[in-house]
């Protein structure tokens, strides 16, 4: 403590080329800022979460001695059909979800980012779905969706579709409707950072827009969108790993099915652990999709770094 | 000055997070290490005297608020054992597998446990985490005959793993009003499910929004899948699913020809439960478990329903007699990693034995200690509707969900392609044959 | 300041917006009129909107049936505690990692990231048999409040907001002789305004809402969150869905208010512009 006290009290004074010391201080001063947090991480999330992951080259049924199996739990979930599928249909439902979901926060975020009177009701209503209760929320739509008197049905009936489909009741339409229900329910929480990352444009380089003649449109792509790219990375990032890690909202709409139509990864997971109790293979399915989301992120860590050179 | 404050401010942080960490240990009731060597002091090895009993024991359950049967039991036992404190640890029903399978594997140091699901029995017993009660019971010279053969599910290779404490079986719940606006009689106590089938089609009538159904099949798998093990002949272990056929081929004639019993996918999509479809007069006859009758009852009493309804007999297949039924019962077991395994052991033999089961049956539920006496009193629990005693007399329960290896991943599967078969998204045959294969796959 | 909006233009906006709130509020009013029903017309379709008969005795029951208000107070603890916490150790480290050079900075930095990604299906039991055997702490509010309050999705958060900041900004605070504490106490902490409230508001509806959590370290009745409390009306043979939609639409209200107050930092025109400094 106090030789960090100390090196921090120095810091403005010291000299530019101080070399060694200068490089220690930094180090030292960055560290006080973090450990606080990291102790913290450390020992109540990263352990647990690196032991579970080395989970994976083990049989373990959560309770006797662990046995090493090498890359058995691999092969297993590699030749396990319904793995297969849950990783094809995570994919589809995490494609989408985040395509769809940026471009409507994004929107609703620019929509809502004005001094209007009521506002704040209207951000609350927007933002409403991701606290409501899972069960309200897979019980308003699973009567929407419903086939033969949902309200989505009604509709597209009075539309013209003679035999619109089943929903959660079909096993080619059910992801595309829990897909619906994700976008819906998440919206209003990614509009939320982008809205906060909306404040931090400084107002005079929009105003310094204006007067160039930009209109909103131009204003918005020249201006805004540039400065909203650590919001967006952001959000595209959380977003990729939330749709990945989906389950309570699709269990509550489908519990996985019919069949296994909506069944995902992490509930594939979720049956390794407390279905099979097989932890191993549990483990080695997150691994999995711990790879996909690492490919991803260093993909677009690197996309950051290219835009913010 | 401020970077002063900061760091005194992370300072406390951290020294914070270490004292919350370490104050954690003393605080708590727990023992400090599961002492296996360590029995209650007050307790002594001398069954024989009627020895004061004295203690605390944790024990986990499900619904404690919404079901009377486990409150009352702990009552009773407290009642005759004063000196002994029940700490009950009540986990929401839809979780409690997770929860229980979690707090034995971390090392919980909870006492007794009920399991809620067949299908978990096994796989907590294969980890150990049961103890073995065999040493109590020829110590207290307990006679297993008296349920049946139901402590017998709960051996596993000569390890007594748990006790039966309460029973439910399938039932056939039925609508009086429909039968007698139909002017048809009441259900026998002997059908097969072709007559079944027949006496439904009698009793349908009406359209649109006041349609009564002849039948209702809630969405569960047991549902249909339980008729097809209902003879003893099959378990849902199988690697051949041919004898599920003719009962699935029932109720899709049901469902899509006759349009005699309500269409899966409406029941399943629209959220419909079994006790509201059935409280509010909609169908006429519904096979369903024994404990909904404790539900009815309490609708009926609260004002949310005017049925009259009748129990009787489960229908049955052709190549067995009456009495025949599906069922499942609830064991109650002794964490094998618990310090009080005497005390336990006195909590587990009271709530199966004799007392505990007059007080389920006050409650309305069925114990496993079943006799005559006890199903009496059962039925004459005020509600209950005249010749219930005669419709649950029951031969043989065979059991849905057998304890074995590998039952709650078979259970899983057949379910998911259960509802690929009600909604009509893949031909029967297909599905039945893909069943054998996964099951296959799944035993190894 | 921008420009006053014109009028046509606020009629449209208006018109929009309550076009999407629409879709958005559905699920309210379904659960207002779920919560003034009885158990067996709540799944009745079509939906009565407006129940004939409403049954206000749902919203007295939910407090006689179950220790309701001893669950709110827990709830109000655990989340409150949490909140704070991790505001002020996540914008510490969040500054950390986005304006202090270090070695090994974006490495640590990506590990926080990494951990978001593996689902807690695989570590719940690992944690709990920690929580259990090394901290002995099961079944207190403490383990809660501990196993919220580092998450790494925060820092990620306050971090990318951190990297907004124009290091003129924090140069010219140096050569003005401040310290790395100084800077972020009177430079960062005042930008992040929004982005902290952004954090208290997902803190505070993860806390008020999880379900998992409570019921994996919880034992006791008294200890018990509203969570856990809405899920006692749920059980094994019948679901009294008229008092679940009447809780949930009580536990609502805390989340709604902390969300109305904490939304006004964003506020069209008053960002500080970071460049003037």
């Amino acid at each position: 403590m106090a030789v960090k006290e100390t090196a921090g009290r120095k810091a403005p004074a010291a000299p530019k080329g101080g070399g060694m010391t200068l490089r220690r201080r930094r180090t030292l001063v960055g560290l006080s800022f973090i450990t606080p947090n990291f102790v913290g991480f450390f020992v109540l999330n990263l352990i647990p979460i690196l032991f579970a992951l080395l989970l994976c080259f083990n049989k373990w049924d959560g309770y006797n001695p662990m046995k090493f199996v090498g890359l058995d739990n691999f092969k297993y979930i590699f030749t396990h059909k319904v793995f297969q599928q849950a990783v094809i249909k995570t994919v589809i439902f995490t494609v989408f979800s985040v395509g769809i979901t940026m471009l409507l926060s994004l929107g609703l975020a620019v929509l809502i980012n004005q001094k209007l009177k009521g506002i704040g009701i209207f951000r609350t209503a927007i933002f409403f779905p991701y606290v409501a209760s899972v069960v309200a929320v897979a019980a308003v739509w699973q009567m929407l969706f419903q086939k033969d008197m949902g309200l989505i049905n009604e509709i597209l009936r009075a539309l013209g579709v003679a035999d619109p489909p089943g929903w959660f009741a079909s096993t080619k339409w059910a992801l595309p409707a829990v897909i619906v229900v994700n976008i819906w329910k998440n919206m209003g929480y990614y509009m939320i950072i982008y809205l906060a990352a909306l404040q931090d444009i400084p107002t005079s380089l929009v105003e310094a827009g204006m007067i160039d003649g930009a209109n909103a449109w131009q204003r918005f792509w020249r201006i805004k969108w540039p400065l909203l790219r650590n919001a967006t990375f952001f959000v595209a990032m959380m977003l990729t790993i939330n749709s990945f890690k989906s389950f309570d909202l699709i269990y509550a709409l489908t519990e996985g099915g019919p069949g296994t139509a909506t069944t995902l990864l992490s509930q594939y997971i979720y049956n390794q652990s407390f279905v099979s109790w097989d932890y191993g293979r549990a483990s080695a399915a997150a691994m999995v999709l711990f790879a996909i989301v690492a490919v991803i992120t260093l993909f677009q860590f690197r996309l950051e770094k290219k835009f913010s050179e | 000055m401020k970077k002063i404050l900061a760091l005194v401010l992370a300072g406390a942080l951290c020294l914070g997070l270490l004292a919350g960490c370490t104050s954690g240990k003393p605080t708590e009731t727990d023992p400090p290490a599961p002492a296996k060597t360590d029995p209650p002091t007050t307790q002594t090895d001398a069954p024989d005297e009627p020895q004061e009993l004295t203690g605390t024991l944790k024990v986990s359950m499900w619904d404690l608020t919404a079901d009377a049967i486990f409150s009352s039991v702990i009552k009773a036992f407290e009642d005759a054992n004063p000196g002994v404190t029940i700490e009950p640890i009540d986990i929401p029903s839809a979780d409690y597998g997770t929860k229980l399978s979690v707090m034995l594997n971390g090392g919980s140091d909870v006492d007794v446990f009920w399991v809620k699901d067949a299908d978990t029995i096994y796989p907590i017993a294969n980890r150990g985490q049961m103890a073995d009660m065999s040493s109590y019971i020829s110590r207290d010279g307990l006679d297993l005959g008296i349920y049946n053969g139901q402590a017998e599910d709960f051996n596993i290779d000569g390890k007594q793993i748990g006790m039966p404490f309460r029973t439910d079986y399938y039932v056939l719940f039925y609508n009086k009003d429909i039968f007698d606006a139909a002017g048809v009689d009441y259900p026998s106590n002997d059908m097969t499910w072709a007559e079944f089938e027949e006496l439904a089609k009698k009793v349908t009538m009406g359209e649109g929004v006041d349609k009564k159904y002849g039948a209702f099949f809630h969405t569960w798998q047991a549902c249909i899948q339980n008729w097809a093990v209902q003879d003893g002949q099959h378990t849902i272990m199988a690697t051949d699913y041919s004898f599920f056929k003719p009962y699935y081929e029932m109720v899709l004639r049901m469902q899509n020809d006759d349009k005699t019993c309500m269409d899966y996918g409406t029941v399943k999509t629209a959220n419909l439960h079994y006790s509201g479809v059935f409280s509010d007069g909609s169908v006429a006859l519904m096979p369903m478990g024994t404990w909904f009758a404790a539900t009815m009852i309490d609708k009926i009493n609260k004002g949310e329903s005017s049925v009259n309804w009748g129990i009787a007999t489960l229908p049955h297949p052709d190549n067995v007699e009456a009495g025949y039924t599906v069922g499942a019962t609830t064991p109650i077991c002794i964490n094998a990693a618990s310090p009080n395994q005497d005390l336990a052991w006195e909590f587990v033999k009271f709530v199966c034995g004799a007392e505990g089961a007059a007080a389920v049956a006050a409650q309305g539920g069925v114990p496993a200690l079943l006799d005559n006496d006890t199903l009496k009193a059962l039925t004459s629990v005020d509600g209950y509707p005249e010749g219930a005693l005669e419709a649950l007399q029951v031969k043989n329960i065979v059991r849905d969900r057998p304890v074995a290896d590998k039952v709650s991943e078979v259970n899983q599967m057949l379910g998911e392609q259960h509802s690929l078969i009600m909604l009509g998204e893949s031909d029967l045959d297909t599905v039945l044959a893909d069943m054998g294969e996964q099951s296959k796959s799944i035993q190894g | 300041m921008l420009n006053k909006i014109p009028t046509w233009r606020k009629v449209l906006l208006y018109a929009a917006l309550i076009l999407i709130c629409a879709v958005t509020l559905l699920p309210l009013v379904w659960m207002l009129s779920a919560s003034l029903k009885l158990d067996k017309d709540v799944f009745r379709i079509p939906i009565e909107w407006i129940p004939s008969d409403p049954a206000w005795s749902n919203y007295q029951r939910i407090w006689e049936q179950v220790p309701m208000l001893r669950f709110t107070f827990n709830t109000f603890k655990v989340t409150i505690i949490t909140t704070i916490i991790q505001v002020f150790t996540c914008s510490f480290a969040a500054y950390g990692f986005a304006k202090c050079q270090f070695k090994g900075r974006n490495l640590l930095f990506l590990l926080y990231v990494a951990t978001i990604a593996v689902p807690w299906q695989v570590y719940m039991l690992p944690q709990y048999t920690m929580m259990n055997n090394v901290f002995h702490m099961v079944d207190t509010h403490a383990v809660l409040i501990l196993l919220h309050s580092f998450d790494a999705f925060g820092v990620f958060l306050l971090r990318q907001f951190c990297m907004g900041i124009p290091n003129e900004l924090l140069e010219a605070a140096r050569i003005d002789g401040l310290s790395e504490y100084g800077i972020y106490r009177r430079i960062v902490l005042p930008q992040m305004g929004p982005s902290i409230a952004t954090l208290v508001i997902f803190t505070f509806v993860s806390n008020w809402n999880d379900f998992m959590g409570p019921m994996i370290y919880l034992n006791s009745t008294e200890l018990k969150t509203v969570q856990l409390g809405i899920r006692m009306f749920m059980g094994q043979y019948s679901t009294e869905y008229g008092l679940i939609m009447a809780a949930s639409v009580v536990s609502l209200i805390p989340v709604i208010i902390v969300f109305l107050i904490f939304q006004k930092q964003f506020v069209q025109g008053i960002a500080t512009s970071g460049l003037k400094g």
